[in-house]
């Protein structure tokens, strides 16, 4: 049983390899449109977009392209990070990375991860340090969302320099 | 005193014949039979158990029959717990004790099962404004176990308010209330000479497991508040029919999974509510007793010592009894979890022997399978507290998995994105942040499920490439917004602390599913080529750039774009990265 999951992990792991995160998509694209463009790099064997529930709407859209074999998915990567390539419209060129597991949606256990969790009571010293970590968090991803709006505002700004 | 052999003791007796079969003239059909001591007769309502499974199933017994190898079978039609069918349709709720009779066509609706699964009787209301239906009195309604007016169609999946002229089959005049049954059940070996016993039960009892709450019902006489609404839709209880009215308690139903407070109650308690419990006739033993049992602080040491052993050993039985019993199972369901039996019955024993450790830790609210799933898989002696040289009052756990037979899920389950809608509408989705972004979903939910013993549909957020690489986070589902508001101020007011000192944060989060994007920054428009050419050939196909066009140009800019983003969320990170670990440093354990 347990040899089944570290299978299933493993070739987990191998998709994650074959698969190229695409961004900055325009929200036209579909997963046509993203089959046709990839598949002068070889076999595109699933699209899958990657929903935005949490992030300012206007956000370019991103998907994972899982490609037939782990070299193609370079090729992709690296063709798309010399020449700047337009899909369902210019100028702004789609941007292709490697993909990582969290990436993923419906990604499979690890296996042979134990998590170990426990509450702490307010009298121990540890409570003081966690609350202050909670607080920290909640700062970082407060962060993380202004840097998302300047993102968007600079982006508006070159396209309306680019714009007629 | 008690018995602890298996199946093959428990009482039965067959009633009243009924035809044989058709094809097969060897099979025998019943109107009814006495089985434990309770006497049933086709249409009745009852409750099924299932190894392993916390709940019992309800149904409504339309077929019973002994096959010609001797086997006792009974069809049943399949009443529905709201929880059941939530998970992709709104259900609100007449009554709190609303069940849903299923119809239509389809699995799920009707399941042939050994008659040695039937767990007890239960005294299900039919509410409904029919004028078929022999109308319940308020009375009835509050005696009520359940009430139901409504049924699930399992095939086509909806909530029907009306019920037709046939249900499996049956006519419906059998689905609704007989007209005999509608008097409070039938008494059966009630002795009025111990009200005073039975009070004090009841205010033990009355820790009660706030879900289910009963101010409303009255009984008369004396405050039977307590065992009513226990409970019996309540997690994690078992139950069997009850029916021995001599203390012999032998037949105590020890509720399987709660946590022994083994503070078992005097002997005679334990008679009194066996008695009380027969006056209830229909009503299966559950509740009371274990609730006065485990939530009671009673030190009363005379009965102590036996109680105890009753327990034992009703466990036991009890235990042999699930072993053998087989259920058909119901749509989709997955198989449970081994341990949680075996450990079980460790932890039964080991807690009777010692003395009664502690009180519930969690408070009775739950009291579910909690010990069961804090244990690892090695069986570790079970309340011991501190680990890692914690000094917490709770001891650390280790993450197991919650078992697999969330009911809720039979019927499949919306697509996540439309359970994500629904669940913001009602207030029952919580973001969990600060996980390890290696986590998968179903990690997610398992903790959840050891940390706050309830179950939730978890979905860990997909990374992008600006995502913080520090932490993950999830979207996760609750069964309503009572729970979801609690675990949120639960995590707020304490902390759970991951592995690698991660404090669990939570909040409501408010997503945004509308897709309309009015305007893509990057992509120019072009009106005046659109109105030129009528759009015929205005597609852009996808292509790469040359870099002796306008296009490439502009398309350079944005790449330059890209990488300043690139840079700054880097050094974001980092600093943050920096940031959380300065603070981490300050951790005093390990």
């Amino acid at each position: 049983m347990e040899s089944g999951k570290q299978n299933e992990y493993a070739a987990f792991e191998e998709k994650v390899r074959r698969t190229v995160y695409l961004d900055n998509l325009s929200p036209n694209v579909t997963e046509s449109i993203v089959r046709t463009a990839l598949d002068q790099y070889g076999t595109v064997k699933s699209v899958e977009f990657i929903p935005n529930y949490l992030e300012p709407r206007n956000m370019p859209q991103c998907a994972l392209v899982e490609m037939e074999k782990g070299k193609q998915a370079k090729v992709v990567i690296s063709t798309l990070s010399e020449f700047p390539f337009m899909m369902s419209g210019m100028p702004r060129p789609v941007r292709a990375r490697a993909a990582v597991a969290e990436m993923f949606g419906d990604r499979p256990r690890k296996p042979g991860r134990q998590i170990r969790i426990c509450w702490l009571d307010t009298a121990d010293p540890d409570f003081e340090v966690a609350s202050k970590l909670k607080q920290l968090v909640k700062r970082h991803a407060t962060e993380t969302a202004v840097m998302l709006k300047v993102n968007s505002k600079s982006c508006i700004k070159i396209h309306s320099f680019q714009g007629v | 005193m008690v018995e602890v052999d298996g199946i093959e003791n428990l009482e039965f007796k067959w009633g009243k014949k009924r035809g044989t079969g058709g094809t097969n003239t060897k099979v025998q059909f019943y109107e009814s039979f006495t089985y434990d001591g309770l006497d049933y007769t086709l249409y009745d309502n009852v409750y099924l158990h299932k190894e392993g499974e916390p709940l019992p199933y309800l149904g409504k017994l339309i077929k019973i029959w002994e096959t010609a190898s001797r086997l006792k079978k009974v069809k049943v039609l399949w009443f529905f717990q709201p929880s059941e069918i939530s998970n992709y349709l709104f259900v609100e709720l007449a009554h709190p004790n609303e069940v849903f009779l299923a119809s239509g066509e389809g699995v799920g609706l009707a399941n042939i099962n050994p008659l040695e699964a039937i767990a007890g009787k239960c005294n299900v209301v039919c509410i409904s404004k029919d004028d078929r239906n022999p109308q319940p009195s308020d009375e009835d309604i509050q005696m009520a176990d359940y009430v139901f007016y409504r049924t699930f169609d399992v095939g086509q999946r909806i909530i029907l308010d009306k019920i037709d002229g046939k249900i499996a089959g049956i006519d419906v005049k059998f689905i609704f209330n007989q007209s005999g049954s509608l008097k409070p059940c039938s008494i059966h070996n009630f002795s009025v000479d111990e009200p005073a016993s039975e009070n004090a039960i009841e205010t033990n009892g009355r820790v009660v497991m706030s879900k289910l709450n009963s101010s409303e019902n009255q009984i008369p006489e004396d405050d039977r508040q307590v065992e009513q609404k226990p409970v019996v839709a309540e997690n994690g209880f078992n139950h069997k029919a009850e029916e021995n009215s001599d203390v012999k308690a032998s037949s105590v139903k020890p509720n399987l999974s709660l946590q022994q407070e083994v503070v078992p109650g005097v002997v005679s308690e334990s008679g009194e509510l066996a008695k009380t419990n027969d006056r209830s006739g229909d009503r299966t033993g559950l509740s009371l007793k274990i609730k006065a049992n485990a939530d009671s602080k009673l030190k009363n040491p005379s009965g102590e010592e036996i109680g105890c052993v009753n327990q034992v050993k009703s466990e036991e039985k009890l235990k042999s009894v699930k072993d053998t019993v087989e259920l058909d199972e119901r749509p989709h369901k997955k198989a449970k979890l081994d341990n949680s039996v075996k450990v079980y019955s460790d932890k039964e024993t080991t807690k009777c022997a010692t003395e009664p450790c502690g009180t519930a830790k969690i408070p009775s609210k739950k009291l579910k399978i909690d010990d069961k799933f804090k244990k690892s898989t090695n069986c570790k002696s079970p309340a011991v507290p501190s680990n890692d040289g914690i000094k917490t009052g709770d001891k650390a756990m280790e993450v197991t998995r919650r078992p697999d037979s969330d009911r809720s899920k039979w019927f499949g389950e919306l697509p996540w994105e439309e359970s994500l809608q629904d669940a913001h509408e009602f207030g029952k989705l919580v973001l969990f942040q600060n996980l390890d972004p290696a986590y998968s979903s179903a990690e997610v939910e398992d903790i959840v499920w050891n940390a706050f013993s309830e179950t939730c549909r978890a979905k860990m957020v997909q990374q992008t490439a600006y995502s913080s690489p520090h932490f993950g986070q999830a979207f996760a589902i609750f069964k309503s917004r009572e729970v979801a508001e609690d675990v949120i101020k639960k995590l707020d007011e304490r902390c759970l602390l991951l592995p690698n000192r991660r404090p669990l944060v939570a909040s409501i989060p408010n997503p945004c599913f509308s897709r309309k994007q009015s305007m893509f920054a990057g992509h120019l428009i072009v009106d005046k080529l659109k109105s030129q050419r009528e759009m015929k050939e205005a597609v852009s196909t996808s292509h790469s750039s040359q870099p002796n066009t306008v296009e490439y140009d502009m398309a350079m800019e944005w790449f330059l774009m890209t990488e300043r983003s690139n840079q700054f969320w880097k050094k974001l990170y980092e600093q943050q990265g920096k940031e959380l670990k300065k603070l981490r440093v300050n951790f005093k354990s390990k």
